[in-house]
């Protein structure tokens, strides 16, 4: 999956609403980010199996699916955008599982810091696009390589 | 001894170790509705916080905007952007008054209480002075003079937050009217000592030696269960291997002395 090219896309998750409207007020105010904001984890996870996005962040306790559940999708539709746990629920063993499941980005604790919190997600943004960046540049590698030694082939065909 | 006598105090024991579990349900249960709402109130006050943020800023663009609009509806609008703009700076202080408050509870009431932690004595000291300056803020001035560039010790937090509370609590309970409660700390070589320092009545001589036992409380009913400072020791020392003691004088006050290892021995 691919993002647009042009605006980052950052995916905000949280059951209360008020998280996504200030959230969304400040990178409005600072970026010129896209966000996409559910308070539904459930259709979250629908637009991030379909949609191409940089950062998601998600928050820890939520009805019907954790966080941690929610990123574990994410990881699997698109492994090399950045994932960041927002949450008012801070114990030792859901950072720990965090980092250990989802291959988290950043643990960020609620009240949250907007600065801490936009410097998450520049970084997560940079890490995407130099991922999926670097995921083109091998696959291009790849095909010349293939063309490599499919001239090669042919060249010795020629010459034996 | 006779065998009335050796039932009586048989029962004055198990009636000490009721009251010492149940004392220690009630300190986690004061642990558990603390983090409760810690928790609640982290995602409310964070969105406040941001929105008071990006307030401010948007105040400032729009004080820029408005800085050549001429006339009595320029003037009025630049009045309205900066009384605005002041309240959002009040709300800013507020919040983070709130927010220190938070901090403070949030490390008191560490839901990962019953394992090891390296912890900073500043911030454990701070936090359970939040808790009691909300009761005996009026009368008593705490003061927490713990350097914060001490090393970190290895405790179990809740529990010694607990040690910390009961002795704190004493201290600010051992002043009638007005005084001064101040918390201390150095570090020596392998430990740090921590002191509480009240300036309070004193404990008199006759009851020195019985202080740290079960039951004993020199406060009227209702007020103390006699367990503060056995389960302080006990935390203190049998938990940690530390040392607790005192030095009072009536008076003038009394002054608790906490000694801790940096490290704790493995099991």
């Amino acid at each position: 999956m691919e993002s647009n090219g042009d605006k980052p896309i950052v995916v905000l998750v949280d059951d209360e609403e008020m998280v996504i409207t200030s959230v969304r007020a400040y990178l409005a105010l600072e970026t010129d980010y896209r966000v996409e904001g559910f308070t539904d984890p459930e259709q979250a996870a629908g637009f991030i199996m379909q949609r191409p996005y940089d950062v998601i962040v998600s928050d820890y306790l939520m009805p019907n699916m954790t966080g941690i559940q929610l990123l574990r999708q994410a990881k699997e539709a698109a492994p090399e955008a950045s994932r960041i746990l927002l949450t008012g629920h801070a114990d030792k063993q859901s950072a720990i599982d965090a980092i250990n499941d989802v291959a988290l980005f950043q643990y960020i604790e609620k009240p949250w810091d907007n600065t801490q919190l936009l410097l998450a997600i520049q970084g997560g943004i940079e890490r995407a696009r130099l991922l999926r960046d670097l995921r083109d540049r091998m696959a291009e590698l790849a095909s010349a390589n293939d063309s490599l030694k499919d001239v090669h082939r042919r060249l010795i065909k020629a010459f034996l | 001894m006779a065998d009335h006598e050796r039932q009586e105090t048989e029962q004055e024991e198990i009636e000490i170790l009721r009251r010492q579990v149940a004392e220690e349900h009630k300190m986690a249960s004061l642990g558990r509705l603390l983090a409760g709402i810690v928790h609640e109130i982290n995602t409310p006050i964070g969105s406040i916080f941001s929105n008071n943020q990006v307030a401010l800023r948007s105040l400032e663009m729009l004080k820029n905007d408005l800085e050549h609009l001429a006339g009595e509806t320029g003037a009025h609008a630049r009045a309205l952007v900066a009384t605005c703009h002041s309240l959002a700076e009040v709300d800013k202080i507020a919040c983070e008054r709130i927010g220190n408050v938070i901090r403070g509870l949030k490390s008191f009431a560490r839901a990962d209480s019953d394992e090891l932690h390296r912890v900073d004595v500043w911030e454990q000291v701070s936090g359970t002075l939040k808790l009691v300056q909300a009761e005996h803020g009026r009368r008593v001035v705490f003061e927490n003079l713990v350097p914060p560039d001490l090393p970190r010790i290895e405790c179990y937090p809740g529990k010694l937050n607990q040690a910390l509370l009961n002795i704190i609590v004493n201290a600010a309970q051992a002043i009638e009217e007005t005084g001064n409660v101040t918390i201390s700390a150095s570090a020596g070589a392998d430990s740090i000592e921590i002191r509480i320092r009240d300036t309070g009545k004193g404990i008199p001589e006759s009851v020195r030696d019985k202080i740290f036992h079960s039951g004993y409380t020199s406060k009227p009913a209702g007020q103390g269960t006699g367990l503060g400072l056995t389960l302080s020791k006990r935390i203190i020392v049998d938990l940690h291997g530390g040392e607790l003691d005192f030095e009072s004088s009536r008076g003038e006050g009394t002054t608790f002395r906490i000694q801790l290892p940096l490290k704790q021995k493995r099991p």
